[in-house]
């Protein structure tokens, strides 16, 4: 999709403690089929950045997602893509 | 040109888009509605053909990412059925009463996709060749409904791939037995793949589809893109595929064509044979044709029978 996780709405927190990066992640939807995917992404994304070593992803579903956490970049990324938002 | 329409052919070279039957030949509908059962029928095939490998999924997650890819192949299918209904053909009738023999998909996926690491291949090279032909008949074709319902299944097409690619880096990395059923499913799958885009140009001299811009691309040209995304991803990530670069182009390192046996998933590449011969097995079809048309068609029968006919 050409939109970022964060204007998708999805990333609740990071945070950083030394070397290691802890997100809180949500999914649209429980049966998001892309899920490892962009845990996957999260990880190496952030293990390239300068004194990572360690990566966090926790996966939470309160609040639950819905189209209102999308910033206004993400909500118009998707309709250009196609996406009734 | 196939037709002689001096009016519709000048239409068709300055590009512009079909937008109605009304503004076509008899046998440019002919020939653009045989290119849509083509895509209908491979993308409903898929569905069974995805399936029984999708069950078999390392994990919950993977198993949602079969489905969901299951999910998006239907609706791909249902688009191309739609447009059919929409140029005057019965789209029950076309997927449930149809003889299994007449469905118009390519024969990989009558070969069964036994395993999850074969459901995996399938996505990397399967889909690839889908996204290849799809892409090409995305930028060509002139029928304007079916260019624009394309934009959005190019995009999920995507999707698939990455499931290919991730899962099949990821397989190749763990080496050992992972890595040699990851090699064992890519030794029968490349070649069928291969075999997917058809008669070589040299065979097949003319093509109607390409005088109505219902593709661009020739069978060879087709191949010779989808070698050029494969080979070197696979190269990448260190699996070894029947193929090489020679200047510009790819060439393949076995004869082609060459004889398969479907029942051992095994080819024989000392055993050269002829374009009648992959013809013949071609049109005698593979071993689920039967079974995944027959699931697709029995329940709709049973279910009329009991519940509409009654």
């Amino acid at each position: 999709m050409p939109v970022n996780i964060v204007d998708l709405g999805i990333v609740y927190g990071v945070r950083r403690r030394d070397a290691r990066v802890t997100v809180d992640l949500t999914f649209t939807a429980m049966g998001c089929p892309a899920a490892d995917f962009i845990i996957d992404d999260v990880r190496e994304r952030l293990l390239r950045e300068p004194g990572v070593a360690d990566v966090v992803v926790n996966v939470v579903w309160d609040p639950p997602w819905t189209a209102a956490r999308m910033t206004r970049a993400g909500r118009e990324a998707l309709e250009m893509w196609g996406l009734a938002v | 040109m196939a037709t002689v329409n001096p009016a519709f052919d000048q239409l068709l070279k300055k590009g512009d888009l079909i937008e109605s039957p009304s503004e076509m030949t008899p046998e440019y509908l002919r020939e653009l509605k045989h290119t849509l059962l083509v895509s209908g029928d491979t993308e409903l095939i898929s569905a069974p053909a995805y399936y029984l490998a999708a069950q078999r999924a390392p994990s919950i997650n993977a198993f949602m990412t079969g489905i969901a890819i299951i999910q998006d192949e239907l609706a791909h299918a249902h688009i191309a059925y739609h447009i059919l209904e929409e140029l005057g053909e019965d789209q029950e009738k076309l997927i449930f009463s149809r003889d299994p023999k007449s469905f118009r998909y390519p024969y990989a996926f009558d070969v069964p996709l036994a395993t999850w690491t074969e459901l995996i291949v399938a996505n990397l090279f399967y889909d690839q060749a889908g996204f290849c032909l799809l892409g090409d008949i995305h930028e060509e074709c002139s029928y304007g409904p079916w260019k624009r319902g394309l934009n959005k299944v190019m995009l999920e097409e995507n999707f698939h791939l990455r499931n290919g690619r991730t899962w099949a880096k990821r397989m190749a990395q763990a080496g050992g037995a992972t890595k040699e059923e990851l090699q064992t499913a890519v030794d029968w799958m490349f070649p069928l793949t291969v075999e997917w885009f058809g008669l070589p140009d040299s065979i097949k001299t003319h093509s109607t589809q390409l005088d109505y811009r219902l593709k661009g691309k020739t069978n060879d040209q087709l191949r010779q893109w989808w070698l050029s995304l494969v080979v070197p991803y696979c190269e990448e990530v260190g699996i070894k595929v029947p193929a090489h670069k020679e200047g510009d182009a790819y060439v393949l390192d076995y004869p082609f064509p060459c004889t398969f046996d479907a029942e051992g998933k095994r080819w024989d590449f000392d055993d050269p044979c002829s374009w009648d011969d992959v013809l013949v097995r071609w049109r005698a079809r593979g071993p689920r044709n039967a079974e995944m048309v027959a699931g697709l068609q029995e329940e709709f029968h049973r279910f009329r029978k009991a519940h509409v006919d009654a």
